[in-house]
């Protein structure tokens, strides 16, 4: 794994688009201090079966998106961040399979009182790691809109479904 | 009387109802009916096993290189202020992205276009300043540009185009996409863009290639210089030492582009023979006469995507991936309104008596030619006419001069000033004698470029000089004079192309108030006639070539130049 340091911080973005008649897929992006991308990972399309959904019940989630893809995405970058951003809630259950700090962002006038501000967002962590992500943000945040990364993770998700024919269950 | 019937169950397993005597009495015995046998024992239930484990998925990965260039050896850039980052929950509204072209077909490549941060972003964090806050079509334009590998950015005069390309040089040296970038322009404009490649690029070095040839040689291969500007009389000329040097660029930009649109010249000839990764082309007018302009214009940006054979709709539609056409109204909705109007002047009585007799004798003299005829010959009639529209060739009255005056005085007063474009030196050289008191300076292509830059200054700076006269050849393309208000065609050319361009070196960005554009057309003369047929031409080039959102223009035909007499062309008379 790519070592980050002070000069060469890096940062993760983790997301998760569910595309109808393809499934969901995962996107993970990892961005220097000046937002350039290092390393993108994306997932193939995962499609869960209605008997899936009935089975793993309110688990589903946690399994889906911070087992399945969440851990699988981070567990295959080369790359090492800092700490790794998510503006999808359930991916926040990557946690329990990661030593990084993990952090939800929104826009502020998305989160309430949540959280801590940075920009134009509000970054919602944990009790135990929000002054270090506070801290290791602080970089990236004065030159990067917080939210933006997650866009170019979508568009290149469009552009890996344009090239995927549509998946089938699970 | 037997008991009830009892149920029993057999040894198969089967239930067994027996039958009984109903009557025994009578002796007449009931048939027994049917066992009805039912199976009852318990057959093991199919167990339907589900998997119900979520495979991990397959991941896709990729790395980007980064090659980013220091900028520790820039000088510090003259910067004005940038607006404040987004506050609060500011939500930008829109963001100029990096878009692939079509042609990309790598997903590394097509990744990490789509994976750069939106141009805002990477201007703000590469600290790339500007002299001046590109507006955002601006923005967009170099998101369209970046990508490329051929470009024609046909945007419409005045919108900055070369200011695009600049910032667009720029983001492509310092991500070390290209180390070695040839500007190529008209003479004219040399000093142009060694003054825009400052203001918008102030650590980038330039050279300009120019001098004698030993001197030429030694700057093509100048070391260590990333941006390197030439005319298009150099890159002919020195068309054999660059294939010599064996010189190859990482990008060739060509401005006022549609000087490649005839394939057989040695112009065309020359800036395709140079070697080069990327090629862009900028130009107002793709096409200005034909469809086949476009197709020359091509054969530099991307060399056998098209072919003239092509109908003009689908030429349309193979350009459209490559071809950024924008224009004032539809991007500058704010920009000052441009006043169009034409003052139609009436001769003096000597002017339309000298011009009733030169046009009776050139016709009658192109009929007794008959097939002899030759475009040529009519070419000069024309010519002949259109300069007594300006000047009588006997007293040297002008109608059009006494009009112009009378308006300049207006200009004056107001403290504005004015271009006045005519096809001929020699006007101009007329017109300065009489608009003396008004500091008529004069800017032509038979003047330096020194003595043209002085002008430019003199009329600039200096309030004395309320107008400058230009020629059409030399004032029409590069000049930025949007701080003149007027604008008066005291003569036609052959091209609105051409009188677009003239007029949109005041009517630009930056252009401080309403642009009054005045065209000046002779009543009842062969100039009214010109501008029916072209008035008619453009209208129809708009419609044809609105597919690929090119601008229409054209000159005149052979045909159309014969008919303006009513005669017939040559090769139809000879037919």
């Amino acid at each position: 794994m790519e070592q980050s340091t002070t000069d060469g911080a890096l940062f993760g973005f983790l997301t998760a688009v569910d595309a109808p008649g393809h499934g969901l897929f995962g996107g993970y992006l990892v961005v220097d201090a000046r937002g350039r991308p290092v390393e993108f990972l994306c997932t193939a399309p995962l499609k869960v079966t209605r008997a899936q959904q009935i089975l793993y019940g309110a688990t589903l989630h946690g399994h889906l998106h911070g087992q399945q893809v969440g851990s699988t995405l981070l567990a295959e970058c080369e790359s090492q961040p800092l700490v790794v951003l998510t503006d999808f809630d359930p991916l926040l259950t990557v946690r329990s399979h990661t030593s990084l700090p993990v952090a939800a962002v929104k826009r502020r006038d998305e989160a309430g009182d949540v959280g801590f501000v940075v920009g134009s967002v509000r970054v919602i962590a944990t009790a135990e790691a929000e002054s270090v992500v506070r801290e290791r943000l602080a970089e990236l945040a004065a030159a990067v809109d917080l939210c933006e990364p997650f866009e170019r993770i979508r568009l290149a998700i469009e552009e890996a479904q344009r090239m995927t024919p549509p998946a089938r269950a699970a | 009387m037997s008991g009830p019937a009892v149920l029993q169950v057999l040894r198969s397993g089967a239930l067994a109802l027996p039958s009984v005597e109903l009557l025994p009495s009578v002796g007449l015995a009931v048939p027994r009916p049917p066992v009805l046998r039912m199976p009852v024992t318990a057959v093991p239930a199919a167990v339907l096993r589900m998997d119900v484990e979520i495979p991990r998925p397959t991941v896709r990965r990729f790395r980007f290189e980064r090659t980013e260039q220091p900028l520790a050896a820039a000088p510090a850039p003259r910067v004005a202020p940038r607006p404040p980052r987004p506050q609060a929950s500011d939500r930008p509204a829109r963001r100029a992205r990096l878009v692939p072209p079509k042609d990309v077909v790598k997903p590394e490549e097509k990744f990490f276009y789509l994976l750069q941060p939106d141009l805002e972003t990477i201007l703000q964090a590469d600290r790339l300043e500007f002299p001046r806050q590109p507006f955002p079509f601006q923005l967009d334009g170099m998101a369209f540009l970046v990508p490329r590998h051929g470009a024609v950015l046909a945007d419409e005069m005045g919108l900055g185009k070369s200011m695009q390309a600049i910032s667009s040089i720029r983001l492509l040296v310092r991500t070390g996409q290209a180390r070695r970038v040839l500007v190529v322009c008209p003479k004219g404009l040399v000093s142009n863009w060694t003054r825009e490649l400052a203001d918008w690029a102030p650590e980038l070095v330039v050279a300009v290639i120019e001098g004698d040839p030993q001197r030429r040689r030694w700057q093509w291969t100048l070391p260590d210089v990333p941006v390197k500007v030439a005319n298009y009389e150099v890159v002919v000329r020195d068309r054999d030492l660059v294939a010599e040097l064996g010189l190859t660029f990482d990008l060739v930009v060509l401005d006022e582009a549609q000087r490649i649109k005839n394939r057989a010249g040695q112009t065309s000839k020359a800036v395709r023979a140079i070697q080069r990764n990327r090629s862009w082309a900028l130009t107002g007018t793709p096409v200005e006469n034909s469809a086949d302009d476009l197709v020359g214009l091509f054969e530099f940006v991307a060399p056998g995507h098209l072919n003239e054979r092509l109908p003009p709709r689908a030429l349309g539609a193979a350009v459209a991936d490559h071809v950024l056409r924008r224009t004032k109204e539809k991007v500058l909705t704010d920009m000052p309104p441009r006043l169009n109007r034409d003052e139609r002047i009436e001769l003096t009585a000597e002017q339309r008596e000298t011009y009733r007799r030169a046009e009776e004798e050139g016709v009658l003299r192109l009929a007794d030619m008959g097939r002899e005829a030759t475009i040529r010959h009519v070419f000069e009639l024309v010519l002949r006419l259109k300069q007594i529209c300006n000047f009588d060739t006997a007293t040297g009255e002008s109608a059009k001069l006494d009009c112009l005056e009378a308006e300049l005085e207006e200009v004056q007063a107001s403290g504005r000033k004015a271009l006045v474009f005519s096809q001929w030196v020699e006007t101009l050289g007329r017109l300065e004698e009489r608009l003396a008191r008004f500091g008529a300076l004069q800017y032509h292509g038979g003047m330096s470029t020194q003595a043209r830059d002085e002008t430019i200054r003199r009329f600039r700076h200096d309030p004395r000089h309320s107008v400058l006269l230009l020629s059409y050849g030399a004032g029409a393309v590069g000049l930025n004079l949007q701080f003149s208000q007027y604008v008066f065609l005291f003569d036609r050319w052959w091209n609105p192309a051409i009188e677009d361009q003239a007029i949109n070196r005041a009517h630009r960005i930056g252009a401080a108030g309403t642009v009054t554009v005045t065209r000046f057309l002779s009543v009842d003369t062969i100039e009214e006639r010109i501008d029916e047929v072209l008035r008619k031409k453009r209208d129809l080039s708009d419609a044809i070539l609105s597919e690929a959102g090119t601008p229409a223009a054209s000159g005149l035909t052979v045909d159309e130049l014969f008919a303006l007499f009513k005669l017939a062309p040559p090769t139809r008379a000879a037919a």
